[in-house]
């Protein structure tokens, strides 16, 4: 088994610290940071949610494997910023709507969008929804992601994109919604832009929105 | 069609119709209990802070709403907080919400030692107000039942890892799960007290049953292995605790998919389980299966409108949390009733016509009565 591999692998189990002296490892082989991202730390990452679609693993495992992830990250992402210049993908606000107290996957979100080059801002659980309007204000976002985990919770979410309209915010932004209730056709029903079923589908679904606006 | 009707002086009442089906019991007609927090406030016109600082106001909602509806329970305060608040936790009091774990309370094993785990809920922090809720509801139910309780009392308890899990943090408690079990036994042994004294407390100053919850053991949370050796056995000791203390009925409410643990959640020994968003068929059918292997004592099943459809019955799948009772229309509420009452009642069970989690925030009163009007429907006992 490749270094590589074996990161993918060592991520997959959740298991921080071989993680980390593997990155390590790997980077003393002469591996660039973004293949050790790409192929070993998101591969990882997303064998775990394929595992966690299939029942197999589960929030316990899945934040392992995000701590692993994140470990990693604390020695790949200087290497990356270093490589990756000035630029950044693009800016996103995250946050679970008012009433709901879930952030697992929000912090999963986060984390994926940031070593996908996204500036994030996660605004955390419960966050009232003039708070999120006035991050998009002031943030000017490409993407604000929405998070709830709860039924009655999920129907703040059209609150949020209506307040967004009032304060002529509702163009500048892409609005990404996710959740174990939030389904494709409850984005569709209440106008987002998107939906992603868990946070390895959130990056492709966020870097195809920022594409939409401009520069 | 209005589907508002009758008084609570029938010839059997809510208080009767409610314990004989906890008891696995026929009376009349099939209960309606759908755990009635926000149809009471939203009867009133009050938020839910507005009713915590004035227990008297939560009292008059819960006791006209029930007159109103025609539902056949009401429920106290019936929320987390008081014993996370009186062990320590800081709470935060939203306008119209439950309070909420402001941060977590334990973030080491250092901190376990800091925190106050023996607890009184006739004295120590909110919990007394709880019990004067309690105490004033009995008074009004018997002063308006002209000495005789008409409508019953359900008090709620946390199961123990869902109290670790709020004074943990949700996060941390599921690392603590997957990297230092004996630690999360630990903080289920200590949790499990404060509330069984609350529990044991509401008793005594008069509530008639109670319901126990745990939302971050479903398949939706962690595995059916980790289910079966860490947190299962805690809530079964919680619900053996409160029977043995109190003998009342117990309803566990598996909040969330639990599809592939059926079998086990049946064994928590609870008397009536109120369903969270699931397959009322496979439900139906594996608490029949676990009695008749003498594994469970399952009498009753509560709920689940507005549930899971049949695509979600894998165990895998994830389940869409059906807001039927919100974004639903009243004929949708009767439909699915029906489903649910012949489903439980056609096993030789006792169906409590409930939703897939408690009262919906913001439902219409025309949901409401549609269901209380099913349960009259199609729940008539022959």
């Amino acid at each position: 088994m490749s270094t590589i591999e074996a990161i993918r692998k060592n991520v997959y189990d959740g298991d921080e610290n071989n993680t980390v002296e593997l990155v390590k490892k790997a980077l003393d082989e002469g591996k660039t940071a973004n293949e050790i991202l790409d192929d070993g730390l998101v591969a990882g990452l997303r064998d775990c949610g394929d595992g966690f679609e299939k029942g197999e693993k589960f929030i316990p495992e899945m934040l392992m494997s995000s701590e692993s992830m994140k470990k990693a990250m604390e020695v790949l992402k200087p290497l990356l910023l270093e490589g990756a210049g000035q630029g950044s993908t693009g800016k996103a606000v995250l946050a679970t709507v008012e009433g709901d107290v879930h952030d697992i996957g929000l912090e999963l979100v986060g984390t994926m969008l940031e070593t996908a080059g996204f500036e994030v801002r996660n605004m955390g659980p419960d966050v009232p929804t003039e708070d999120i309007v006035s991050a998009v204000k002031e943030d000017n976002p490409h993407i604000l992601g929405l998070s709830a985990l709860l039924s009655n919770t999920m129907d703040v979410m059209p609150d949020v994109l209506e307040a967004l309209t009032k304060a002529q915010l509702r163009d500048s932004v892409k609005v990404m919604i996710g959740g174990a209730p939030v389904k494709q056709d409850f984005a569709d029903e209440i106008g987002a832009d998107g939906w992603a079923y868990d946070a390895a589908s959130a990056v492709p679904k966020a870097k195809a929105l920022r594409s939409e606006l401009p520069e | 069609m209005t589907y508002y009707m009758y008084s609570n002086t029938q010839e059997v009442t809510p208080y009767e119709r409610m314990m004989a089906s906890l008891n696995g019991e026929k009376t009349d007609r099939v209960p309606v209990n759908f755990y009635p927090r926000w149809a009471a406030l939203e009867y009133v016109g009050a938020t839910f802070k507005q009713a915590w600082d004035d227990p008297d106001l939560y009292v008059k909602a819960q006791i006209l709403a029930q007159e109103r509806f025609q539902y056949d329970c009401i429920i106290d305060y019936d929320m987390m907080g008081p014993v996370e608040e009186a062990i320590g936790a800081k709470l935060k009091y939203p306008d119209n919400d439950v309070p909420q774990i402001a941060e977590p309370l334990i973030k080491t094993k250092e901190d376990m030692k800091k925190v106050k785990w023996k607890l009184d809920p006739r004295k120590d922090g909110n919990m007394p107000k709880v019990l004067y809720v309690i105490r004033r509801l009995k008074e009004e139910l018997i002063k308006r039942g002209r000495g005789t309780q008409q409508v019953p009392i359900m008090t709620w308890g946390s199961c123990p890892s869902r109290t670790a899990a709020c004074l943990t943090g949700f996060k941390e408690w599921f690392l603590i799960v997957a990297r230092d079990p004996d630690w999360a036994v630990e903080l289920m042994e200590l949790a499990l007290d404060g509330w069984l004294q609350m529990v044991i407390a509401a008793w005594e100053a008069g509530v008639d049953c109670v319901w126990v919850n745990d939302p971050v053991s479903a398949r939706d949370c962690i595995s059916r292995d980790h289910y079966e050796k860490l947190t299962q056995p805690y809530e079964r000791k919680f619900i053996e605790a409160i029977k043995k203390e109190t003998g009342m009925n117990v309803t566990f409410h598996p909040c969330g998919n639990w599809h592939d643990r059926l079998d086990l959640i049946y064994q928590n020994q609870a008397d009536c389980y109120f369903l969270g968003p699931m397959d009322i068929e496979l439900c139906t059918k594996a608490a029949v299966d676990t009695n008749a292997k003498g594994l469970s004592r399952v009498k009753a099943l509560n709920g689940n409108v507005g549930a899971a459809t049949k695509s979600t019955i894998d165990g895998q799948t994830p389940v869409p949390y059906g807001t039927t009772m919100k974004r639903g229309k009243p004929e949708d509420i009767e439909k699915e009733s029906k489903v649910v009452i012949e489903t439980v009642e056609g096993a030789d069970l006792r169906c409590i016509l409930g939703t897939n989690c408690w009262d919906v925030k913001g439902s219409s009163f025309a949901n409401r009565d549609a269901m209380v009007y099913a349960a009259r429907k199609y729940g008539q006992y022959k």
